[in-house]
């Protein structure tokens, strides 16, 4: 098996070949293939139940795929679990329900990983932790439970708990959806900052807003499928598909 | 706001009826708030008034605690300083010397966590040191076993400072001191043969609330490991793994304790090599513990499945491997949901010790039991002597429950 994928582009730090994913006889995914490049944000819509989660979880393998190929930062995800492990401390995952581990404070959350995965030492891991709270807006709360915070601030610590692992891709999956409406921009903020610094970003959202500002391209999910990607403001000025269009007159109404 | 500028009165708080707040209220909203709440609360404030005066009144003037003082430190030790066991009844100290040495760890352990463990750990030591002002005569309890007994309050002292001042305090060393108290205080116990003040003493002989509390440590101590590793085994990907633990967790929680206690002394040799001991208190250890532990791996298991997959999930997406997240989130998490049903088993399981009179072996209860069959005389105090057996039994567990529900609280579980 070969790890290193010659062909791929060395812009490309995401290429999905034909990807197939089944739950049980459900064809989730059926023929994905897309790449992204370094530095790019894509921000991934459609219905739900189209298979957009299941597809960034397919790409730090929370969930396996049954046939064709992804490569991440020139690792193919395969069954190896040397190529599972060292992609998963390349990318990092925001969730929808922020899933912080409700028995370590805020600062332990961050530094878990580094700590144990990269061995980093632990002031230093600390030192880092707290930058990144800095730069998620909530330093004072290092000390504090994940259960004593906002779900605004919770999903802001999940993003700093990523990146403190230093990843070159982040995956946000729906990471707004969980939260009240005032909440919503704080995290959005944050996302925005991250995109402005240069971090490739993979994102299943519905905040439209959000995607025509930041976003590079967009991709349309349905039933299993990419049935659009093209950059976003063609995308939304002269959406091609008649799915597309029926979907985006649902959702800006 | 600043002084002087009050221009706008604040206005006042709008406080809730009267009838609502305050003991009245209170009673009102709980105790009568309509007629059948009325009659209950008349009712069982009768019954309890009933209650507490007849108790009291046979507590008080009608019962013979005598039969108490006559059984004395047999409750204790059992037969073990007695002339068929230690000829020369000079043995007594050896019991002290595990209290001492077991005071001493409950010193250490104060340092180490802290809060209730040092209410606990001042708890045995007072106690113990009380026990030297015992009214019986110099006779029945020497000046030496009195002594012995009043050093618990030093003892308590160089463990906390031994802790506190050097690096034997670490979380480490105590775990590496309680294992080593546990192992001293059994060979102590059975002695060395041919050295002098350490004759053998057949494990027979051992009983009495120290047996009672022999079984249940080491029972509680190695059932909670070996739950766990069961628990984990049966959610193992491994067919094979998964088969063999769900197999031990069904046979062991299958069958009757008393069965299993009965077949053990035929079973246990069989499956442990010949340098292991043969006698019933190795067997009921082992037995004890095997059968706590299959019920330790359902009430860990129940823990696991509470946990929301994105536990698991969060940790893996960062990187973790599969036993890092095992180990760092989910069994704490898992661990903590069920203290409760944790604690619950280990109070069970020190109830359960005294089920060890049907191979033979005679615990508190059993002392209690056989003193009245062979004491007629006393047998009118039957009920002294259980109620006492009891509140024995319920003060330890007490404590159990007690040191639990403080380590929630520390540990805010339900609450966050």
């Amino acid at each position: 098996m070969t790890t290193e994928d010659q062909s791929h582009e060395a812009d490309d730090i995401i290429i999905c070949r034909d990807v197939h994913k089944w739950f049980g006889n459900f064809h989730a995914l059926r023929g994905v293939t897309t790449s992204v490049r370094r530095g790019q944000v894509v921000v991934v819509i459609g219905p739900s139940g189209s298979g957009k989660s299941t597809f960034i979880r397919t790409i730090n393998r929370l969930e396996y795929h049954q046939r064709g190929q992804i490569i991440v930062d020139g690792f193919e995800m395969t069954d190896d679990v040397r190529n599972i492990d060292a992609i998963r401390r390349e990318v990092g995952m925001v969730f929808q329900s922020f899933n912080l581990f409700p028995h370590l404070t805020v600062m332990r959350n961050i530094t878990l990983a580094p700590t144990k995965v990269r061995h980093v030492p632990i002031a230093e891991a600390d030192a880092a932790a707290l930058e990144l709270l800095e730069r998620v807006g909530i330093p004072e709360q290092a000390d504090k439970y994940p259960g004593e915070l906002s779900g605004g601030q919770q999903q802001r610590v999940a993003i700093a708990r990523a990146l403190a692992m230093q990843p070159k891709v982040m995956l946000f999956d729906e990471p707004t959806s969980a939260l009240d409406p005032e909440m919503i921009k704080e995290v959005l903020d944050v996302m925005r900052e991250l995109a402005a610094s240069g971090m490739t970003m993979i994102v299943v959202s519905h905040e439209i807003g959000f995607a025509k500002e930041v976003a590079d391209s967009i991709l349309m999910f349905d039933e299993g499928k990419v049935i659009e990607e093209r950059p976003t403001s063609e995308f939304f000025d002269h959406p091609r598909e008649d799915r597309t269009k029926a979907f985006l007159s649902q959702i800006l109404g | 706001m600043v002084a002087g500028q009050g221009t706008t009165p604040t206005p006042a708080p709008v406080l809730p009826p009267r009838s609502e707040v305050g003991a009245v209220g209170w009673a009102r909203a709980n105790l009568f708030s309509s007629w059948y709440n009325s009659l209950l609360t008349v009712i069982a404030s009768a019954a309890v008034v009933l209650g507490l005066w007849f108790g009291l009144n046979w507590v008080v003037l009608d019962a013979e605690w005598g039969v108490i003082e006559t059984i004395g430190g047999r409750f204790i030790i059992g037969g073990y300083n007695t002339d068929q066991a230690c000829p020369g009844n000079d043995c007594f100290w050896r019991p002290q010397a595990a209290l001492l040495m077991t005071t001493a760890l409950l010193g250490m352990l104060w340092v180490v966590a802290g809060g209730v463990v040092g209410r606990i750990a001042m708890a045995v030591a007072a106690a113990a040191a009380l026990c030297a002002f015992l009214p019986y005569s110099m006779e029945r309890m020497g000046l030496d076993v009195r002594l012995l007994l009043l050093a618990n309050l030093p003892a308590l002292g160089v463990g906390w400072a031994l802790a506190r001042y050097t690096p034997v305090g670490k979380p480490r060393w105590v775990l590496v001191t309680g294992v080593s108290v546990f192992l001293l205080t059994v060979v102590l116990l059975r002695g060395i043969p041919g050295v002098w003040g350490l004759q053998p003493v057949p494990t027979l002989y051992w009983g009495g609330l120290t047996l009672n509390l022999l079984l249940a440590v080491a029972g509680i101590a190695l059932s909670l490991p070996l739950g766990i590793a069961l628990a984990l085994g049966r959610r193992s990907d491994l067919p094979i793994v998964k088969l063999l633990c769900v197999a031990f967790i069904e046979i062991f929680r299958g069958v009757p304790l008393i069965t299993l206690l009965f077949a053990s002394q035929h079973l246990v040799p069989l499956a442990f090599p010949e340098a292991f001991p043969r006698n019933s208190l190795f067997s009921a250890g082992v037995v004890i513990t095997l059968f706590s532990a299959a019920y330790m791996a359902e009430n860990i298991r129940g823990g696991l499945q509470s946990l929301h997959p994105g536990q698991a999930e969060a940790a893996r997406a960062l990187g973790l491997a599969g036993w890092q997240t095992t180990l760092l989130i989910s069994l704490p998490q898992a661990i903590r949901n069920v203290i409760p049903t944790i604690v619950g088993q280990f109070i069970s399981l020190f109830k359960d010790t005294s089920l060890v009179y049907i191979i033979g072996m005679v615990d508190m209860v059993e002392i209690g039991r056989t003193f009245i069959l062979g004491n007629p005389e006393y047998r009118i105090s039957t009920k002294e002597v259980f109620i006492f057996i009891a509140l024995v039994f319920w003060a330890f567990t007490y404590g159990m429950s007690y040191a639990s529900r403080r380590l929630e609280q520390r540990l805010g579980v339900g609450t966050r």
